[in-house]
């Protein structure tokens, strides 16, 4: 038992994964694909799944030639001091401005639908307070809890969904291609990022018990993700149409307002705890990959120490802006534009700089030692 | 043992789930006026005139161990420009804190939803939290604060209960369309079809009713009794999200028919007897799957063919002509009510092209079908396009059963 301590299996791995990415069918994601590609949205996960294999596959390549090594040690040895220093400081800054901008997000969502009169502060402050804790106790714990709730949440949201195509209307989601077929492919592919946590998923990579779980792990949260936001995606335009789900901050929650199971009315109060829990996890993971990520910029090894300082900073950054729904819905886009080619091309660069410094015959010599 | 400690994890782990929903927000049920329904009406001064329809909670609850002599309503009216501002200019008058958390039915006057500037106060429900989409629409020939005044049901004087069995019993016979704001907002949206809402009032009309069957409005049905006045039966029309025209009690049972969007609940009518005009024949209709359009353009005029398969119950037979018996008059009644069918549902589609100008079928759906992408859709341009339409209906009646009891007497034997 003891070497398995602080490591995760192969259950707790997929459903992290899921939490984290699942969890964005819930927020104004959706909403960023139904501006394009309107009543098609939900082909473009199918098409998002298929950019996203290459670059997942790569990054498996080369992780799995290291042993112990996580993707910051990886780009360091791959890239050497000073450019590995920069693409971690990059990924950094990206990750904590996505943990910045949906956090944030997630908290207009609770404070515009279902808290109205709770300062916002204090909605925002628990927020982070418990996923920073859950952060805290480590990887194991963020697995275990992930993987105990994980069933529940997940039928809360089956529950939700086919309740929602017994009310919707199948009609709506003609003329089949939305704004046209290349639309659909290109607009999709510029959104790509929609994945990009799988590159992040690197960091956890020495916390596996099993090295070969990635891989497997990775490729069923993938396909998992993918069928599941392209069916929620398709279940909100059949209940409110193209053109009305476009007006809207955010779908899932009009949703869960608006059906009904036989006599009772009014069930959203059913999902809402279910979603927060799902938050809660989600946040949690971010802020750990966060401090992961920092620690092995500046050296510092207990990097657990940091997380109640980022998480505070997250907080006072996230309350800046001005009429969060919209100024946030722009960042949001603007980092999905950003983060797309760096998901893209820097799994490629890092196997080609494996290939060229011939790492994968070292591993090959090792492996016939 | 493991297992057992990991299920009693699990229980107390869904029990915190209750601590989340915190208690900044929290509301207590005495502490608030529960708003049943607004009326909504052109104001003097300001644009709007409003009316909360209060409900008291303690009015009828057996809980509480014997009634109040407070009555079950509150009402008030005054003037404001929109949805939600009112909502603290009430407590001027009202002693609790107002809440939209229970309002389920928005009442507007004809008046203003004919109105141009209509829709602009209706986008203000999608604002407030409390205001949800499946709140129903329904629009009174007077203005909305006498409707609401005048309305005094008899038995279910409860007013959140009143207004939610009449509209329900009202969709389930087919005497009013479903109209919610959800329906009201989709179809405005999507700018294709024409949206049909509840149309009731307090007022009576007297009109000639012999041989009218289903022809009527609300406030045109003769009753006489000790009931409530009000009356839920027919539909207003919206094109655009205005107001433009009203249909009877008929022609909101056609549009259900015809519609592709919704299966049509079943429904009770009455026809004349082929054999014998003066006796009708009460039926009960049942739509077995929603109608079969389809479309074909040809560049120019585009040709609408609708087959619309019905099952029927016939349950009077005051000719006596025993049609359970005889496959040869059972044959001639089909035609006749297919042909009779047919001919009605013409005559309204056909006023609905050249009246309306636009289709409350929501048959721009088939028309999205035949399009590959929206931009080609829109440049077919539905609403334009339907007025213009060549369309054909056909309609398939299959007999049920012909009343509990399907035979009658000879009536010459009984009289001999």
């Amino acid at each position: 038992m003891e070497d398995s301590k602080g490591k995760i299996g192969i259950k707790e791995f997929i459903a992290i994964i899921i939490l984290t990415i699942g969890t964005k069918l819930t927020d104004d994601t959706t909403v960023i694909l139904y501006k394009q590609m309107e009543n098609a949205a939900w082909m473009s996960p199918f098409v998002i799944c298929a950019f996203s294999i290459l670059p997942i596959f790569l990054l498996i390549k080369v992780m799995n030639i290291y042993e112990n090594k996580n993707l910051a040690d990886v780009i360091n040895q791959l890239f050497g001091r000073f450019f590995g220093f920069f693409t971690v400081m990059i990924l950094w800054f990206l990750l904590f401005s996505a943990l910045t901008i949906d956090s944030a997000v997630y908290t207009d969502i609770i404070s515009t639908m279902y808290f109205e009169k709770t300062p916002v502060i204090m909605i925002y402050g628990l927020l982070m307070l418990v996923s920073a804790f859950g952060a805290k106790k480590g990887i194991e714990h963020i697995g275990s809890v992930a993987w105990s709730v994980i069933f529940w949440i997940k039928l809360s949201l089956l529950a939700a969904l086919i309740l929602t195509f017994m009310q919707g209307e199948i009609l709506f989601l003609f003329p089949i291609f939305g704004n046209g077929a290349w639309e659909v492919v290109k607009e999709s592919s510029l959104r790509t990022s929609l994945n990009a946590e799988f590159l992040y998923l690197g960091l956890i990579f020495p916390y596996l018990k099993n090295k070969k779980d990635y891989k497997k792990g990775t490729w069923i949260a993938l396909a998992i993700i993918t069928t599941e936001l392209s069916f929620s995606l398709a279940a909100f335009i059949m209940l409110f149409d193209h053109k009305g789900i476009q007006l809207m901050d955010f779908p899932f929650h009009e949703t869960i307002r608006y059906i009904e199971i036989g006599f009772l009315e009014n069930i959203e109060t059913f999902f809402f705890p279910f979603w927060l829990i799902a938050s809660f996890i989600r946040f949690a993971f971010y802020l750990y990959l966060t401090a992961i990520l920092f620690g092995s910029l500046f050296s510092i090894r207990n990097f657990e120490h940091l997380l109640p300082i980022i998480a505070t900073l997250v907080v006072f950054l996230g309350i800046i802006p001005e009429n969060p729904t919209f100024t946030i819905f722009k960042l949001r886009e603007s980092l999905l534009f950003i983060t797309t080619p760096i998901f893209i091309i820097l799994p490629f660069l890092l196997w080609a700089a494996a290939k060229l410094k011939g790492e994968f015959k070292n591993e090959k010599a090792k492996a016939s030692d | 043992m493991k297992k057992q400690k990991h299920l009693i994890k699990m229980v107390c782990l869904i029990l915190l789930v209750v601590s989340l929903g915190g208690c900044w927000d929290k509301k207590e049920i005495e502490r608030n006026a529960y708003v049943v329904a607004i009326g909504l009406d052109k104001g003097k001064e300001a644009s709007l005139k409003i009316t909360y329809l209060i409900s008291n909670p303690e009015y009828g609850s057996i809980q509480q161990g014997g009634s109040t002599n407070e009555p079950p309503v509150e009402i008030i009216s005054f003037e404001t420009d929109d949805l939600v501002s009112p909502l603290y200019k009430a407590n001027a008058v009202i002693a609790k804190e107002i809440s939209y958390n229970l309002m389920k039915n928005i009442i507007v006057s004809e008046k203003l939803a004919m109105e141009k500037e209509f829709i602009r106060w209706m986008y203000d429900t999608t604002k407030e939290k409390d205001i949800r989409r499946d709140t129903y629409l329904i629009f009174t020939k007077e203005d909305a604060s006498k409707f609401i005044l005048e309305n005094q049901p008899k038995l279910e004087t409860r007013a959140n209960k009143y207004f939610e069995f009449i509209i329900r019993r009202g969709i389930a016979t087919a005497n009013i369309p479903d109209s919610t704001l959800h329906r009201y907002l989709r179809i405005t949206e999507a700018d294709a079809d024409l949206f049909l809402g509840i149309y009731a009032t307090t007022e009576h009309e007297d009109t000639d009713q012999s041989n009218k069957g289903d022809e009527i409005f609300a406030g045109q049905l003769d009753t006489t009794g000790k009931t409530n006045k009000t009356q839920f039966l027919g539909s207003t029309v919206f094109k655009e999200g205005m107001m433009i025209g009203k249909l009877t009690a008929e022609d909101t049972r056609i549009s259900l028919l015809l519609s592709v969007a919704e299966k049509s609940p079943p429904m009770l009518i009455s026809f004349p007897d082929p054999n014998k005009k003066e006796y009708r024949i009460a039926a009960k209709i049942t739509q077995l799957k929603s109608p079969k359009v389809d479309l074909k353009m040809n560049n120019g005029i585009s040709k609408v063919d609708v087959f619309l398969p019905i099952h029927m119950d016939i349950l009077t037979d005051h000719a006596m002509e025993n049609y359970a018996k005889d496959t040869q008059k059972r044959e001639e009644l089909k035609k006749y009510i297919e042909n009779r069918f047919e001919k009605k549902m013409m005559k309204f589609v056909t006023r609905t092209q050249e009246e309306f100008k636009a289709d409350p079928f929501g048959w721009s759906l088939i028309a999205r079908k035949k399009f590959a992408s929206l931009p080609e859709y829109k440049r077919f341009g539905w609403m334009q396009a339907y007025p213009q339409m060549d369309v054909n209906i056909s309609v398939n009646i299959t007999f049920g059963d012909f009343g509990r009891q399907s035979r009658l007497p000879k009536l010459e034997k009984v009289r001999d």
